[in-house]
Parts: C-alpha cells; structure tokens; sequence
C-alpha cells in the first residue's frame, strides 16, 4: 500500500488525456429544427428532445453531447441562483445524472426537451438555496402581510433591474407589468431570490413583495392566455 | 384576496414554484402533491415555457474540466450498483442500466447540509480524539448512496490533513480505496494515495497548495495498484467538502 503523501504535482498530472471525447463520433447527430427554441438562436438546432431519448436508451453520449451543448449555460444558470461555483458544479453534476435517469419519463406531449432539462436543474438549484434558508432558519412568517399590493409606492422612478428583452412573446406580457414588479419576478426566477431577499433587494416591504408578485403571476397568465 | 379563487390559486401557486419564491417546506410539499396531480403538472409545465427564455439573461459559465468526467463516473458507479443491489461485498458486475430511485439529494446534502454535519461532527471528533490543536478544516465524507457518513478529514494547519475511518468499509477482491482531492480552481484532482479501509492516515500535503474551503476529498474504486491514469476511474465511494471551522 502506497500511503502517505503521494501527491502529484498538479501540473504534471497526466489527467489531461481526458476521457470526454471517447465516444463521440458515432452519435453525433445535429438537427436543424426550429421548434425547440423559437427565439434568436441560429436554425441549425442541437436536437433535445433526441438526446434525451438517447438518454434513455443507455447511451452514454448522448448525455455527453447535451452537456458539451448545455453545459456551459447550465452552470451559467445555477451559478447565478447559488453564487457557489463548487455548489454549482455539485448541482449540475446532479442534474446531469437527474436526466439521466429520468429521460425516459420526458413526454414531449408536455413540454419542450430543452425547457425539461432546464428545470430540473434549476429545480436542484432552488433546492438547494431553499434548504440552506432553513438551515439558517430565519423564520419568514411575515404577520403583516399585505393585501394591498399598492401600498407601497415608491417615489422614484424604478429602474429595470435586467435586460429581459427576449424577443418571445411573454415580453409584451412582462412589458405590461409596473418595472419594480417585473424587476420581482425576474429577481426570482433569474436571480433565485426569496421573497425575503427580494424585499431586502428592492427596499419593498415583503407583504408588498409577495402580493406583487402573486398578482403578477395572476396578470402574466392572463397575458399569456 | 376577497374570495379565495381555485383554479388561479393553483395557476399562482405552481408559478411561485417555478420562480422559486415557496420556502422549502411549502416546495417539498408542492412537489409531493405535483407527483400525482396532472392539473398541477401542466400549470407548471406552462410556467416553465414561460420563463425558460429568461434564463437567456444569464451568463454561461463553462465547466471545470473535472465536470464531465466526474459525471461519467457517476454514471458508471450508477449502472454498476444497480445491477448489484444486494449485499456491498458482492463484486459488481458490469452490466448497464440503472433506476436508484433518488440518490440526488445526495449532493445537495454534501453541499448544503454537510455544512451542518460537519460542524456536528467537528464537535463531536474533538471531543473524542485526542487532537490537540482545533482542527482549521473539516471534511465529512459521505457514501453517495447512502448518505452514511464513512470518513471524516481534519486538518489541524492546511498542509497536514488526517482521515479518520468511522466504520469499515469492505474492498473488492483486486480494487483498492484510492483518496483524491481537488481545490475549486485546480484542473483536475490529485491522488493523495491509497488508504486502507478502516485505518486512520496522516499526510502531509507539502507539494500542494494550502488546503482551502471547499476543497473537495473523495475516494473512489481503483484497481489495487492505483488508478491507471491517475486520474480517478473508478466509482465514488465516499465524497465531501472541506468546511473552515
């Protein structure tokens, strides 16, 4: 048994090799469709809805091109509601083997493939975050929560806290929202702020951030219907 | 509200879940009661094309180059045990396929709630060893399948680390525990050797850096000379984060 201080040097490691690109080739398949994201990607389109039946097959490579696609805006994406790059990691390596594992319960019936993988990573994300709220346990129970949602006006004029131009349909029906609303909505689903975080953020109340954000919901829904 | 609303409280509800805003008791119950409810699950299924586009507004980050291989192992270690469910001494046979139900939350745990356990843990070590310094740093190494915490790490300074075994742990016939560790920024992880199940080590970490939060440990299932590549190839068997105390 080799114990005892056995460690490389880091830069010497001969890991580089990688085992990433093993079996790439065989698989390899881009499709060019369209219905996937609608938005401003380029037409030729990385095919979801194929990988994760692949996915579901066994096929390991499958997995590895979804990651080499996804990757990066995955963890993009987790990073910024977890602000932990280790967690962040954690959470897409989980997420990973979460599609994984539950591909061959995607029903294309019920959603896009791209939307699907999305948010089981974000799902473990939030998770994650939520839980940590209750480790710390601070005890959100506000007793004064809010009907009104218009007590609290603000003086100034609210800035937009984000870019959230999409060129998709929901902006005509976040465009439609008061700006220190929309900026609510997007702090939690962008950002993966509680309400609590929200209020702190904004200097809103958070009675008047709940009902902000409800009656936002209710309005966008509407919107979209 | 002056009259509560079903169907709105329901449409309301799964878009708090898809925002994030339910504190986690009201999520876990949100997701307990969406398993078997389809009205619920297409309301969230809405919410989720609604505000997918939004995620457009964040910046990709790229992986570590550890990321992927790190999965692939995972999958491998996924195949393999649940093609051999039964007893943990039973060699693994190499037989794809999967189901292991929920072994997810595992990672959460490691990152979230081994903060918790570790600090526990930390408490309860010092209380029974004889260190006599407080440890800087403490790593508690979960088995991801269980979640059983199996080794615990503890660094008295960040160059000298000692791996303390809270049980037994059976090794394969041919296959060695093999100990890793990998800092956030670092390329890929080093092998710090191979333990020998059950038995404490102590080791000093001279040519690496300075141990640092989060740095993780894990030891995985390696042919009885060592990983071939020296990279880790084999299974994870337990894995956890260093936490500064």
């Amino acid at each position: 048994m080799l114990t005892g201080s056995a460690a490389t040097d880091i830069g010497a490691l001969p890991g580089s090799e990688d085992v990433s690109d093993s079996d790439m080739s065989e698989t390899g398949k881009v499709k060019t469709i369209n219905a996937e994201s609608r938005g401003s990607q380029p037409t030729h389109e990385f095919d979801y809805a194929d990988a994760l039946a692949r996915c579901a097959r066994g096929e390991h490579a499958a997995l590895q091109q979804l990651y080499q696609h996804e990757g990066a805006k995955l963890l993009g994406v987790v990073y910024r509601i977890v602000k932990d790059r280790g967690m962040a990691e954690d959470i897409v390596h989980d997420a990973c083997l979460n599609i994984w594992q539950r591909a061959d319960s995607f029903d294309p019936q019920k959603g896009a493939a791209r939307t699907w993988i999305f948010s089981i990573a974000r799902h473990l994300a939030l998770n994650a975050i939520r839980g940590r709220d209750r480790e710390v346990s601070v005890d959100l129970n506000d007793p004064h929560e809010l009907d009104d949602d218009d007590t609290f006006q603000q003086a100034s004029r609210v800035a937009d806290a984000f870019d959230w131009q999409t060129g998709q349909r929901m902006d005509e029906c976040l465009q439609q929202l008061e700006t220190e609303r929309r900026n609510c909505v997007l702090h939690a689903y962008v950002d993966g702020l509680s309400h609590a975080e929200i209020a702190a953020h904004t200097g809103a109340p958070l009675g008047t951030v709940k009902a902000w954000i409800k009656r936002s919901l209710l309005r966008l829904r509407e919107c979209m219907a | 509200m002056t009259r509560p609303n079903e169907p709105d409280d329901l449409h309301v509800l799964a878009g708090e879940y898809v925002l994030g805003t339910l504190p986690i008791a009201e999520r876990e119950a949100f997701e307990a009661r969406l398993a078997n409810d389809p009205e619920l699950q297409k309301a969230v299924a809405a919410w989720e094309e609604r505000f997918l586009p939004y995620t457009a507004m964040t910046d990709p980050l790229p992986p570590s180059d550890y990321l992927w291989p790190r999965i692939e192992r995972s999958l491998k270690a996924t195949a393999a045990r649940s093609s051999a469910s039964a007893p943990a001494s039973a060699p693994r046979p190499k037989v794809a396929r999967r189901r292991l139900g929920q072994s997810l939350p595992f990672w959460r745990g490691v990152a979230g709630a081994g903060l918790a356990a570790a600090l526990a843990m930390g408490v309860m070590l010092t209380n029974v060893t004889n260190t006599p310094a407080t440890p800087e740093y403490m790593v508690v190494l979960l088995a991801p399948q269980t979640q059983s915490a199996g080794w615990v790490v503890q660094a008295a300074n960040r160059q000298e680390i000692q791996l303390i075994p809270l049980g037994t742990f059976e090794v394969p016939e041919g296959k060695a525990l093999e100990f890793w560790t990998k800092a956030d920024d670092w390329q890929a992880p080093v092998s710090l050797g191979l333990v020998e199940p059950g038995q404490p080590l102590r080791l000093r970490l001279d040519q690496l850096p300075p141990l640092e939060d989060n740095q993780l440990f894990e030891l995985t299932l390696e042919d009885d000379a060592g990983s071939p590549t020296g990279l880790p190839t084999g299974p994870i068997e337990f894995i956890g984060r260093a936490v500064e105390i």
